[in-house]
């Protein structure tokens, strides 16, 4: 049976959400699991995503077409490694009037890619309200949303928050303590290779805290994997 | 070789500009016999770079997306645009030859393509629309026996204005239409209404076509390919075979394709060459 090829779309129209960590985080899950993954950051200013995997991400320059090339076409070879886009909330806008404007959705079907928005959730309405412009404009699209209770606490009323977003999956992102998450920071620590054999270099304390982190996220990762496997095994018999 | 374009799917609508600032004729009615009468369609302009050659190219990817058989005429001697993309169906001819002339409008009738395209070379508009004239051309379109449509390919410069004076003792038979193109760049069109008016004051129009920005580096791609815009989006080359453009760039070609054709469609082009959507 043919496996279709996941192209991640980690995204936010707004700044600050933990649009990178949530990428960061899928990149080295499919690390830790030794599947090659290919990343792409569309952050030409601050491309902190490609910082943490300078080997295997590439920066797009969306507001460029040679840019949208280096993405796009890319992004429809169906080679089976995951391809992971950072979508910063500089190129939200232009990244989905580009995939409007060339007709990508319709394509990637055609290629035997699968295409996988993974929605960066936050309190305010507007960004609720695009992820359902996303959803209504293209139904069959699979979107999931992500609650980084670090970087992005919905309050007191998380339930509400998130019942505004269209009725989809959802990651949750536990919250870290301070030091922890300023250990995170650190560009030449590995995720992957903390869950494999933690480097020395981190503290015992940080290390277990960040493993602890770690292992229900990626659970959530590969549930969400076997769950498209299971639907792509429907779909191509 | 035969190069069979892919079907477009229809994109957004084009953006819209606002009606016709000339005075607008009344669109003249389709012919309902069931015999087509033959139909030409000029495209052309005085002046150069306004882009005629890729309407004419847009026209004939939209007849053959339509399963219309058409043939083209390049007038750029000796060596034409419209010949170097559309080379099965376009024959290089000299409108003010009377031998080519009559490889036009001797074969109109016989000929198995019911529409030609006409690519006038710039600054030749004027002088081929005065030897049509003079051929009786206009007179056979006054009795019906053929159809005439001329797309007039304007620039955002005063001077194109000064051409509709010029063309205009031609088009009183004609569906004459103002084609605005922005393919290559961004120029609004804003003339003054009085200044526009004045230069409209002898001419009817049946309306204007707004021809969309098509984004440079996809328009240099299909450029070099050398292939119609039809073929570049299904991914052949010139010959037919697969080659391997960009997808992005197809999907920036195709939409465009797209929004000319719903141009083309909205003011009933095919209705015009006696031809409904098969």
């Amino acid at each position: 049976m043919t496996r279709r090829t996941l192209a991640f779309f980690v995204c936010s129209p707004h700044s600050r959400t933990g649009v990178t960590t949530a990428a960061r985080l899928l990149t080295d899950y499919y690390l830790w699991r030794n599947v090659g993954v290919e990343g792409f950051d569309t952050d030409v200013r601050e491309p902190v995503y490609a910082l943490f995997f300078p080997e295997r991400t590439r920066v797009a320059d969306l507001s460029d077409v040679k840019g949208q090339i280096s993405l796009f076409d890319r992004l429809l070879v169906a080679d089976e490694r995951p391809k992971i886009v950072d979508v910063c909330h500089r190129s939200y806008e232009r990244l989905f009037t580009t995939i409007a404007e060339i007709g990508f959705l319709e394509e990637t079907r055609r290629q035997g890619v699968e295409p996988v928005v993974l929605f960066q959730t936050d309190a305010t309405q507007s960004a609720a309200n695009g992820a359902l412009v996303l959803k209504t404009t293209w139904p069959d699209l699979t979107m999931s949303v992500i609650h980084n209770r670090g970087a992005s606490p919905l309050g007191q009323d998380s339930l509400a928050v998130l019942a505004r977003y269209p009725p989809s999956g959802k990651f949750v992102i536990p919250r870290l303590e301070a030091p922890v998450a300023r250990a995170l920071d650190d560009v030449g620590l590995s995720l992957s290779a903390l869950m494999s054999d933690a480097p020395p270099a981190n503290s015992f304390a940080v290390r277990n805290t960040l493993k602890s982190w770690l292992l229900p996220i990626f659970t959530q990762f590969q549930s969400f994997e076997l769950r498209l496997e299971l639907q792509s095994g429907k779909c191509l018999g | 070789m035969a190069k069979k374009p892919v079907k477009i799917t229809k994109g957004a609508p084009a953006k819209g500009e606002p009606a016709s600032q000339g005075r607008t004729a009344e669109a003249p009615v389709a012919a309902s016999s069931a015999a087509v009468r033959p139909a030409v369609i000029v495209v052309g302009a005085d002046k150069g770079g306004v882009g005629k050659t890729t309407i004419a190219r847009a026209i004939l990817d939209f007849l053959s997306l339509n399963d219309i058989h058409a043939r083209a005429f390049d007038t750029e001697t000796p060596r034409g645009t419209l010949h170097r993309f559309h080379p099965d169906e376009t024959m290089i001819v000299d409108l003010t030859e009377p031998s080519d002339q009559m490889k036009i409008i001797d074969t109109l009738n016989t000929s198995q393509a019911k529409v030609s395209v006409i690519d006038v070379r710039a600054g030749g508009l004027s002088p081929a629309l005065q030897a049509l004239d003079e051929i009786g051309f206009f007179d056979a379109v006054k009795s019906g026996e053929f159809r005439f449509v001329l797309l007039h390919v304007i620039g955002s410069s005063i001077s194109s204005l000064e051409e509709i004076a010029e063309i205009a003792p031609y088009v009183a038979d004609a569906n004459y239409f103002m084609v605005k193109n922005h393919v290559n760049d961004t120029t609004f069109f804003e003339w003054d209404p009085q200044t526009h008016a004045k230069y409209f004051e002898d001419v009817v129009t049946s309306g204007e076509i707004t021809i969309p920005k098509l984004s440079e580096l996809a328009y240099e791609q299909v450029e070099l390919s050398g292939a119609p815009f039809s073929t570049f989006i299904a991914n052949q080359d010139a010959q037919g075979r697969p080659a391997e453009h960009s997808f992005v760039l197809r999907g920036y070609v195709r939409t465009w394709l797209a929004r000319v054709a719903d141009e083309f469609e909205r003011v009933g082009l095919l209705d015009l060459v006696g031809e409904k959507r098969r």
